[in-house]
């Protein structure tokens, strides 16, 4: 567990010399929260009744998609260190660490998630709390959930970037793919636009993927939308595809292992 | 597989033919604790295909690699613990932190106790200067000092193996010789063993006592650099400077290889023949102004040897 401690300090000290690239991003997700808040506000002005909650809640779900892409963004993931590791050959000063790879994967993009998690994510919602009209959660047992269901959803998407990565050993580049995956991710996770609003098929189609336990769990279990058996439901499914795509990604591994291309001297 | 003439990319891009090549084939050796063996062999060799092959990082498709005990590829976590691993080329270090911030982490990841990190912090300190600038960005560091981090970097768990892949490489003389007499103490007070890879032959003379030279994926040369000396360094060759223009020509058990100036060098073997059997029988013609015997240096015999290699490699 020391491990993912010390990777967060890391990332601490490697993203504090670049003071300027955080306020830049802490402005531009404020521009986002804002914007978000004034499309709701406007939308419900027309059509109150029309989106299946009210008005708070609806801008609250809006604003935290906003704030939690700080640390959800598929940008960011471990695919994208294992693809510029195996362009850079790189990679084997990894595999030469004592470390299992893909929980050192996990402590390395963990630590980083953390970081920007204490200092975007939490400072992007107290801003929002006090101007932009972001709700408490709808009750005590709903914060804890939610918690839970962040940590769920954090390892859903690391799995799923993570078997990206695997790709990359493959083909070596992954930069097509990853711009159909992450607008895959954005689309299918609810971070936009809540699943619940989404028409018949698309809707199914998005219950059954496992990219809603990204964004829509989660702030559906903040807003109450979620609650009860179902919010424990919805637990269940973000639990059952943590651990297959663990498992389907530690089969990768051992299976793109035996073909590693180290490039370069 | 790249395709030549015209429309080559396109064609590159619609097919899906391969080149197999087998980057290292069929070696074999046996290195005991504590010794210092210098591996070496021309670009695309095998070197690093075999250093990584040792350290876990890529799976053989066949034979059997065992070090410590362990299988490399296997037991990787408990054996990266057992090793130290430097790639000339590459930084283990982050790129944009102070170097004590990657030594720390480094720290972590070995699970390296706080009384062995002050001691070897206190070690580098020492023998590489260290101190110097442990505070400065590894992207601000000179190619000299990143190498010294490097191999701090390397040695922080107090490994009993240390791989070095081009560790001199692009470090200017006075560099290296810094980095040589730290390699040659660590294996010496520590006990630690050491394979390196080089194409600096001085590395090898000053450090090694054994070499291992390899070439096309085969191990061409196995033993120690004396050997190497006696086996492809029994040529001499004398440099005669005469009083005036002379025609080249030969004398016996030794051949002309060039003549300039009135100077002419001569090839000889030193167990045929000896430098004054040679030196009275062309005095005995001409009157000689000054003469010199040059020895092979291990860069000659080794370029000898990898173009004795290279031979082969079209005949095959």
């Amino acid at each position: 567990m020391r491990i993912f401690w010390s990777f967060a300090r890391q990332a601490f000290q490697n993203t504090a010399i670049y003071r300027f690239d955080y306020w830049l991003q802490l402005v531009s997700v404020f521009l986002m929260m804002y914007s978000v808040h004034w499309i709701w506000t406007s939308l419900y002005s027309q059509h109150p009744a029309a989106f299946g909650v009210n008005v708070a809640q609806m801008v609250t779900y809006g604003i935290l998609g906003m704030a939690l892409e700080a640390i959800f963004n598929p940008g960011q993931g471990p695919q994208m260190y294992i693809a510029t590791q195996l362009k850079t050959g790189g990679i084997d000063t990894d595999l030469a660490k004592p470390l299992d790879f893909h929980l050192h994967m996990l402590a390395r993009n963990f630590g980083e998630i953390l970081f920007r998690f204490g200092t975007l994510v939490l400072p992007s919602a107290l801003i929002s709390g006090a101007f932009l009209g972001l709700q408490f959660p709808a009750s005590p047992v709903a914060a804890g959930l939610f918690a839970v269901s962040l940590l769920l959803g954090y390892l859903v998407l690391f799995a799923l970037n993570f078997l990206l990565g695997m790709l990359a050993v493959v083909t070596l580049d992954i930069r097509s793919i990853s711009w159909t995956y992450n607008s895959l991710v954005r689309f299918f996770s609810g971070q936009m636009v809540p699943l619940w609003l989404f028409p018949g098929f698309l809707g199914a189609l998005a219950n059954v993927l496992p990219f809603r336990s990204i964004y829509a769990i989660p702030i559906s279990i903040y807003i109450g939308k979620l609650n009860g058996s179902a919010a424990l439901e919805a637990l269940i499914f973000q639990s059952v595809w943590v651990v297959a795509l663990f498992i389907v990604g530690r089969l990768a591994w051992n299976g793109v292992h035996t073909r590693l291309v180290v490039q370069g001297g | 597989m790249r395709k030549e003439g015209p429309w080559s990319g396109i064609r590159t891009l619609l097919s899906r033919d391969f080149a197999v090549k087998r980057a290292v084939d069929d070696i074999s050796f046996h290195i005991e604790p504590g010794e210092l063996v210098g591996y070496i062999g021309p670009n695309g060799a095998g070197k690093s295909t075999s250093i990584k092959m040792l350290t876990g990082i890529l799976v053989p498709t066949s034979g059997r690699i065992e070090v410590n005990g362990l299988t490399p590829h296997k037991q990787r976590k408990e054996y990266t613990r057992q090793i130290g691993v430097v790639f000339g080329q590459k930084t283990q270090l982050w790129w944009d932190v102070p170097v004590i911030d990657s030594l720390r982490l480094l720290k972590d990841i070995y699970k390296v106790s706080d009384a062995e990190f002050k001691r070897n912090m206190e070690l580098f300190s020492g023998l590489l200067d260290l101190h110097e600038f442990q505070l400065t960005p590894v992207r601000q560091l000179s190619l000299g000092q990143r190498m010294r981090a490097d191999l701090a970097g390397a040695l922080i768990h107090t490994p009993r193996i240390l791989f070095l892949d081009e560790p001199t490489i692009g470090v200017d003389v006075v560099a290296k010789e810094r980095l040589r007499n730290f390699i040659k103490e660590i294996n010496r007070e520590r006990k630690v063993t050491v394979l390196l890879t080089t194409h600096d032959m001085r590395d090898i003379e000053k450090l090694c006592t054994r070499m291992m030279i390899i070439d096309h994926g085969q191990m061409i040369y196995d033993g120690s650099v004396e050997q190497i000396r006696e086996k492809y360094g029994r040529h001499r060759t004398l440099v005669v400077q005469f009083e005036r223009e002379i025609p080249e020509f030969s004398a016996p058990n030794a051949e002309c290889l060039k003549s300039e100036g009135g100077k002419l060098w001569f090839r000889f073997d030193r167990l045929a023949t000896t430098p004054s059997e040679l030196i009275a029988y062309i005095s005995a013609r001409y009157p000689i102004v000054d003469l010199a015997v040059e020895e092979p240096d291990i860069e000659d015999m080794v370029r000898a040897i990898y173009g004795g290699s290279e031979a082969r490699g079209k005949e095959a």
